[in-house]
């Protein structure tokens, strides 16, 4: 039973690192454009393929390091193109854009590396158990929370204390007095959808070591990763990063319990929080509506 | 009559001609009665949904829940309950009604961004429900094994289950019901607060408008209005699956509302005519043809954001 | 007798306190202005009486009435109507449909899925008597986002008025307008008062504006009240001079 709970909460904390890793690049593009990136898991399942590809030829390190650079570089591209023509229009619009781009997304990788699932294989000490007891856990799950606690407090760190990080978070609480500053808000827009969908490639590449590659992998990641967000409370990053992990061990332990209600579960919590806390967690008045 | 009245009067008239022999016209160039009647239903579902997107200003990206809703609970009722395709198609509008009436009690004082996220997130609970709860809903297979009965009215019993065109004139009825009766309460005082509080919501407050009851009201009636189209889906295809609560259904039904043009009553209608028509076009045509659908949304977004009526109003004016 | 009643009122966002520890009584049928240089809280002030914001410490009478604790609504319907410093319209309905809206709250009939001949007419009644007295007649059916600045603002105020409210409060109601502009509608305020004995608070950067309407003036400085008195007083006033008529003019 020990084993078992403990096997659901390493489950639980995984997935919920995979939420995380999703719901703050969508939360950084939520909070400073406005957007909501219905394309993120294109990207993640983008970010997944493109290391497949690279890795025979720059091996597993490599790949999880270029990968997610790639995505975000065309990430930068299509949000220089179409997406900064929707700022300060009706929310509706780059809703509608980015859920057609998630088809799009779809149908092109269907289209490259077929719907089938492939083989993403993991350097062989990373797949192995750490130990007789703890067979089910992997050397590959302890660095995939190892590498999403990284990516997290790196991120945190960056928003404190670099200049561009400080101008997003100011961005985001009040962007019109950022603009007056002399801030250039398209840049630093780009600049910040790029960091979001950089999140989402690398959170790509390591799920692909993990769940399995298919086109639509970044479908399942996709509405936790807004629970998540709500959650959290609109708005503040550290209540991204607690509703995610609060949603994926809610649903590890659940599926203990009842399996048929994991993936409902999310959504209970969200509807409680939302009676008992409207803003979410830690969101603040005033934020986003 | 005042011109302008006339003017209604005359557009009404076109529209219910064209509606009227729809199938006849439409069969020369690959239409048929289903397909019509796919185009009215879903047509119904997106003006519904307008309520809220074009007479309210309140973007609602989760309306797939109670669209689903309505499928599910005619089917249901067809299935295990009742001989009676009006009374089921009543039980499906009260299941997606209720259940509108309950999430709309915690979504309605958001707004924005955040007032379509947490409709989309919620929307997922019933694909959930749907696709896990085997015994009732049939699961990933979708929900079989029942069939609209034919209607009786007085001494005459029209056979909608078996004759396509009857069963297109039927839902041509209800949809003279439903937009007869959203027309009236767009017209009514409630109507007119509506358009206030799309316009601004902050002078409508200081109006002293209850803004978060009138938005509430407008969600439920929205999802009433939606969950009868969905009874309606499910009785023209005898069957309901989990993709019907699926976010890309949400999706659709808002892409079709703008396409048309959603600051026009008719606007969606027009809308859901020509997406699925496409729709079907491309599916015949290809295998994936999801990436065609998405470039639809794209070009909708960049170059038609007031949709066709839109840009015919703006030449009008021009 | 006093109809608008303030007692310490304050409000403090984080360490900032914008308002601190002003008292105000405005009599019935006065028309009372808030000068003050920029950023001295009169909007918050403002904001505080309508209800868009809570005060942190305070009290606000209306006729006698608490009302500290009312939401918006409850104030409207005890007789409160504001304007906004941006003008806040219906920009996409007609003027007659704008004041139809708030003629419609106002008869308590916003919920009524239909309405009967009588309360048709007398809230056609009400439309025609906001759109006289604010001088729309000839506009009532051009988009309101269409009219002149001017025009928008005297739509705002009959949306108001159609509340018919016995406080008005209005934010810097010529704020952005040229001369032609700012004499109408100071036109219009004044025929209000005059005619109908309304009860009016305003704020006002024009001083021409402020000395012509207004009773009685209040100067806000650093969220303090400065100063209170007749326009000749607070002319005369050093204290006034030296904080805000001095440096802003």
């Amino acid at each position: 039973m020990t084993e078992l709970l403990l096997f659901n909460v390493t489950n639980g904390l995984i997935i919920g690192a995979f939420y995380v890793l999703m719901a703050l690049g969508l939360s950084l593009i939520l909070n400073l454009s406005g957007v909501i990136n219905f394309a993120h898991g294109g990207f993640l399942a983008l970010g997944g393929y493109i290391a497949f590809t690279m890795q025979p030829f720059i091996g597993f390190w490599g790949a999880l390091l270029l990968a997610p650079v790639l995505v975000a570089v065309l990430g930068l591209l299509l949000e220089r193109t179409m997406i900064r023509r929707l700022y300060g229009r009706d929310p509706l619009y780059s809703l509608l854009l980015t859920f057609g781009l998630a088809f799009i997304l779809q149908d092109f990788t269907r289209y490259v590396w077929g719907a089938n699932g492939l083989p993403f294989t993991v350097p062989a000490f990373l797949a192995a158990p750490i130990s007789d007891q703890l067979f089910f856990v992997t050397w590959y799950r302890l660095f995939m929370v190892a590498v999403v606690a990284i990516a997290v407090g790196g991120l945190f760190l960056f928003l404190r204390y670099t200049r561009t990080g400080v101008r997003i978070r100011a961005g985001t609480l009040d962007l019109e007095t950022v603009s007056v500053l002399g801030v250039n808000v398209g840049g630093l827009r780009a600049y910040n959808f790029a960091l979001g969908i950089f999140l989402a490639g690398l959170a790509g590449v390591l799920a692909s070591g993990q769940l399995s590659l298919v086109p639509n992998m970044g479908d399942s990641l996709l509405m936790p990763s807004f629970v998540a967000i709500i959650v959290g409370g609109v708005g503040s990053l550290p209540g991204t990063l607690l509703g995610g992990l609060l949603i994926g061990l809610a649903s590890g332990l659940v599926t203990l319990f009842w399996p048929s209600a994991a993936d409902a579960v999310i959504y209970v919590i969200m509807a409680i929080v939302l009676l008992l806390r409207p803003r979410g967690l830690l969101g603040e008045e005033g934020m986003l509506g | 009559m005042a011109p302008a009245a006339r003017m209604r009067l005359l557009k009404l008239a076109v529209i219910w001609v064209v509606l009227l022999t729809a199938p006849y016209w439409s069969a020369p160039i690959g239409g048929y009665p289903a397909l019509c009647s796919r185009v009215v239903i879903l047509g119904m579902a997106a003006m519904a949904f307008n309520l809220l997107l074009g007479f309210t200003g309140i973007m609602s990206f989760g309306h797939a829940a109670f669209f689903g809703l309505g499928a599910y609970g005619a089917g249901l009722a067809l299935k295990f309950a009742t001989s009676s395709t009006i009374l089921a198609i009543i039980a499906g509008v009260l299941l997606g009604t209720i259940a509108g009436a309950l999430l709309g009690a915690l979504v309605v004082r958001r707004r924005g961004v955040y007032f379509a996220m947490v409709t989309i997130a919620f929307g997922q609970i019933f694909y959930f429900i749907a696709f896990r709860w085997n015994t009732l809903t049939g699961g990933d297979d979708g929900l079989r094994g029942f069939a609209r009965q034919p209607v009786g009215i007085g001494r005459w019993l029209l056979d909608i289950q078996h004759n396509d065109i009857l069963f297109y004139d039927f839902v041509l009825v209800v949809l003279a019901v439903v937009a007869g009766l959203m027309g009236l309460l767009l017209q009514s005082p409630f109507g007119r607060t509506l358009l206030a509080i799309r316009e601004n919501e902050r002078r409508a407050r200081f109006l002293g408008i209850a803004v978060d009851l009138h938005i509430w009201l407008a969600f439920v009636a929205s999802c009433l209005f939606v969950a009868c189209a969905g009874a309606l889906y499910a009785c023209l295809n005898n069957f309901a699956d989990p993709t019907l609560f699926n976010y890309n259904m949400s999706g659709t039904i808002v892409i079709m509302a703008v396409l048309g043009g959603f600051r026009a009553f008719w606007g969606p209608m027009l809308g859901a005519a020509v997406f699925v028509v496409m729709q079907d076009y491309l599916s015949s045509m290809m295998q994936n043809w999801m990436w065609a659908v998405g470039l639809i949304f794209m070009a909708v977004v960049l170059f038609f954001p007031r949709g066709i009526l839109g840009v015919l109003r703006r030449r009008a004016s021009a | 007798m006093t109809f608008l009643a303030i007692r310490a009122l304050r409000k403090q966002f984080g360490s900032l306190v914008a308002v601190n520890n002003v008292s105000m009584e405005v009599a019935a049928g006065e028309c009372r202005a808030i000068i003050g240089p920029n950023g001295a809280g009169k909007t918050t002030f403002f904001n505080m009486i309508s209800g868009y914001f809570r005060p942190s410490a305070g009290e606000i009478e209306l006729d006698g009435q608490p009302i500290t604790q009312l939401s918006v609504r409850g104030r409207v319907a005890r007789g409160m109507a504001r304007t906004f410093q941006i003008t806040e319209v219906f920009p996409e309905l007609s003027v007659r449909e704008n004041l139809r809206i708030a003629a419609e709250v106002q008869q308590g009939l916003s919920l009524r899925p239909w309405v009967g001949r009588a309360a048709r007419a007398r809230v056609e009644a009400a439309i025609e008597a906001s759109m006289a007295r604010a001088g729309l007649v000839e506009k009532a059916d051009r988009l309101v986002g269409e009219l002149a600045h001017g025009d928008q603002r005297a739509v705002e105020i009959a949306t108001a008025l159609a509340l018919q409210p016995r406080l008005l409060l209005l934010d810097e109601p010529t704020a952005g307008m040229g001369e032609q502009e700012t004499y109408q509608v100071a036109a219009l305020i004044r025929r209000l008062h005059r005619d109908h004995a309304l009860t009016i608070v305003l704020i006002e950067h024009d001083m021409r504006v402020v000395f012509n309407l207004a009773d009685r003036i209040s100067v806000l400085d650093q969220g303090r009240l400065l100063a209170e008195g007749t326009p000749q007083q607070i002319a005369d006033d050093p204290a006034v001079q030296a904080a805000y008529l001095g440096d802003a003019e």
